[in-house]
């Protein structure tokens, strides 16, 4: 090997593009969160579960609502819902509307591994934890809208139904119907983003959804059924657990308090993010 | 440039990649061969900071990929064609990607032309054929006009046109002084694409030489004479150094004499030759002969069909 004659590293020819990007490019976190909301608003799915997400929380608030007033008859016979608060009654679509945050979130973390486009991305942007934040910017700022507003649309129109047909209502200074309608929506976008993580971190839809929705949402609730009362202590700072302690309006004896249930979930998110991360960055791609 | 220094990467027991040692420079095609499971996927992806090496280190422009301050402009890689989303348009595949050094639709739209994917641009991906979505993974390698070009089994499933098209583009890009380094198993692809290889076998470094010198080492370069006198010619040529093989009768395969020399021989004794030809190895032949040994996994016809004097061939040049 030596008849090689090497042309000069740095004789670069310009660039035979004529689009290319003047000057010297730079990768930069803004630009990497564009090019995960490309990403995301490219994908059909993703609008079909964002619509999906507010029409069955609206939708099924609003038909909680009229069956509570009566006006809608249940196969029982009687009103629906007796004794159960207003605020559970209008928000009873956070209750489907979790499972399609949850399915959105793990997507949106996992699919790019089952294509393969995941080793792109990385490629492109070898940094690696850009790729992860600009995921979690960019489902966030679709998210969070339609959770703020499906959420409002159906406590305020839910609760004029309530009110109309002269049946228990609320409104939203009552005492805790703030702070419970709020933290619906935060453990809603909360829930979605532990997916996301859960879906970087297991690399694959399936066991992120099995491990989101069988280990997060129903084992605890399960696990609280079964238990003896002595475990109570712990598993009320389970993600669900911790959950409900700031959904309600009533609370709940064994649960934590609506400020300590609300630190306690943050964490959790903290912690699915963190450990998404780490895996992110540690893990051969 | 492409650094790679006694790079390293295992898998629990299994060395995949052992200790290797190159350099990839501009201005030529640097092709990388090796069969399968050999590590020049593994190898690329190390480049790419995808996996970590064990040790050692792969340097692009003198520093680690990972550190690039924009990668894509950089280095513009091909590793899995059909590692895109099924759902998604080539278009925004494309304007995803190139988001992340700052480029936008006109320069996706030109490329897409320059690969002819622009009639099925918004299409979803997912109902692409290989040699499509190969012509989507060289589009995102050259999106951002990088100076390094490194390709995996680029022309898998491209149509004898598409073949036509990488090969002089590559070309065209080494020519203006960028960095391209590709990996495939075709052979004569290779061979006519390619100035400069890296052979790989077993996770090690076999050869890092040019085409030519490749080609010129094997031992399949030969003499073949067509003569109804083959047998009295055999006898007049044999001597030590000289190796005689026929294939079929009055067909004389002739290693360690010039073609010149047949000639004269025959001439002096009154020998009437039909033919007389030089011929010069192939890529394919040169690889399989410094391979042989390096297969991973090769089928028992392979093995039992190996002569003692090409393996020691192999054995001096490989040490």
């Amino acid at each position: 090997m030596s008849t090689i004659t090497v042309t000069p590293e740095r004789d670069v020819r310009p660039f035979t593009s004529t689009q290319a990007a003047a000057g010297a490019p730079r990768t930069t976190l803004p630009r990497v969160v564009r090019s995960e909301w490309i990403k995301l608003r490219s994908l059909r799915s993703t609008w079909i579960m964002l619509g999906g997400l507010v029409v069955s929380i609206v939708a099924f608030g609003l038909i909680s609502a009229a069956v509570a007033t009566g006006s809608v008859s249940t196969q029982g016979g009687g009103p629906a819902f007796a004794g159960a608060s207003p605020v559970d009654t209008v928000l009873t679509g956070a209750n489907f509307g979790i499972i399609i945050v949850a399915v959105m979130g793990v997507l949106v973390g996992a699919r790019e591994y089952s294509s393969g486009l995941i080793r792109t991305s990385i490629a492109v942007v070898p940094r690696r934890w850009p790729v992860l934040l600009g995921k979690v910017i960019t489902f966030l700022a679709l998210l969070v809208p339609a959770v703020l507003v499906s959420v409002l649309v159906s406590f305020f129109a839910g609760t004029a139904i309530l009110t109309s047909a002269g049946v228990a209502s609320t409104t939203w200074s009552a005492a805790g119907v703030a702070g419970a309608v709020l933290g619906t929506m935060g453990y809603l976008v909360g829930i979605g983003v532990i997916g996301l993580c859960l879906g970087i971190l297991l690399r694959s839809v399936g066991a992120g959804l099995g491990v989101l929705i069988g280990g997060i949402l129903f084992l605890p609730t399960l696990a609280s059924a079964l238990l003896p009362a002595s475990w109570d202590s712990v598993l009320k700072y389970l993600p669900s657990n911790a959950g409900l302690s700031f959904t309600s309006v009533e609370p709940v004896d064994s649960m934590l308090s609506y400020g300590a249930g609300l630190a306690v979930f943050v964490l959790w998110v903290v912690l699915a993010v963190g450990s998404a991360t780490w895996a992110l960055m540690k893990r051969d791609a | 440039m492409l650094e790679v220094h006694e790079l390293t990467k295992r898998y629990g027991d299994t060395v995949a990649v052992d200790h290797i040692s190159f350099t990839v420079r501009p201005g030529l095609v640097t092709g990388f061969l090796g069969p399968n499971g050999a590590g020049k996927s593994t190898t690329m992806r190390m480049i790419l900071g995808l996996d970590r090496p064990t040790s050692g280190e792969a340097l692009v422009d003198g520093r680690s990929y990972t550190t690039s301050p924009a990668p894509l402009a950089e280095l513009g890689a091909l590793l899995e064609a059909k590692a895109v989303d099924k759902g998604r348009s080539a278009r925004n595949h494309l304007l995803a990607l190139g988001a992340t050094v700052g480029i936008g639709a006109p320069r996706v739209d030109e490329l897409l032309e320059v690969v002819g994917l622009a009639d099925v641009a918004r299409k979803p991906a997912g109902g692409f054929s290989l040699g499509m979505g190969q012509r989507l993974g060289i589009a995102s390698a050259l999106l951002a006009d990088p100076h390094i070009v490194m390709l995996d089994e680029p022309v898998n499933g491209l149509d004898p046109d598409g073949i036509l098209w990488i090969r002089t583009l590559l070309k065209d890009l080494a020519a203006e002084g960028r960095t391209v380094f590709l990996s495939s198993h075709l052979m004569s692809e290779m061979e006519q694409t390619a100035e400069h290889l890296v052979v790989i076998g077993r996770g090690r470094i076999i050869a890092d030489t040019s085409m030519a010198d490749f080609i010129a080492a094997s031992s399949s370069n030969h003499v073949r004479v067509v003569s109804p006198h083959a047998t009295s010619l055999r006898n007049l040529l044999a001597d030590d150094g000289v190796s005689i093989t026929s294939a079929e009768p009055g067909v004389l395969d002739i290693e360690g004499v010039s073609a010149a020399r047949v000639g004269d021989v025959a001439a002096e004794h009154g020998l009437t030759l039909h033919e007389l030809t030089n011929v010069e190895a192939s890529l394919e032949q040169a690889f399989m002969e410094l391979t042989r040994d390096a297969v991973e996994f090769h089928g028992s016809v392979a093995t039992s069909t190996s002569t003692s004097s090409s393996s020691s061939e192999t054995d001096r040049r490989a040490a």
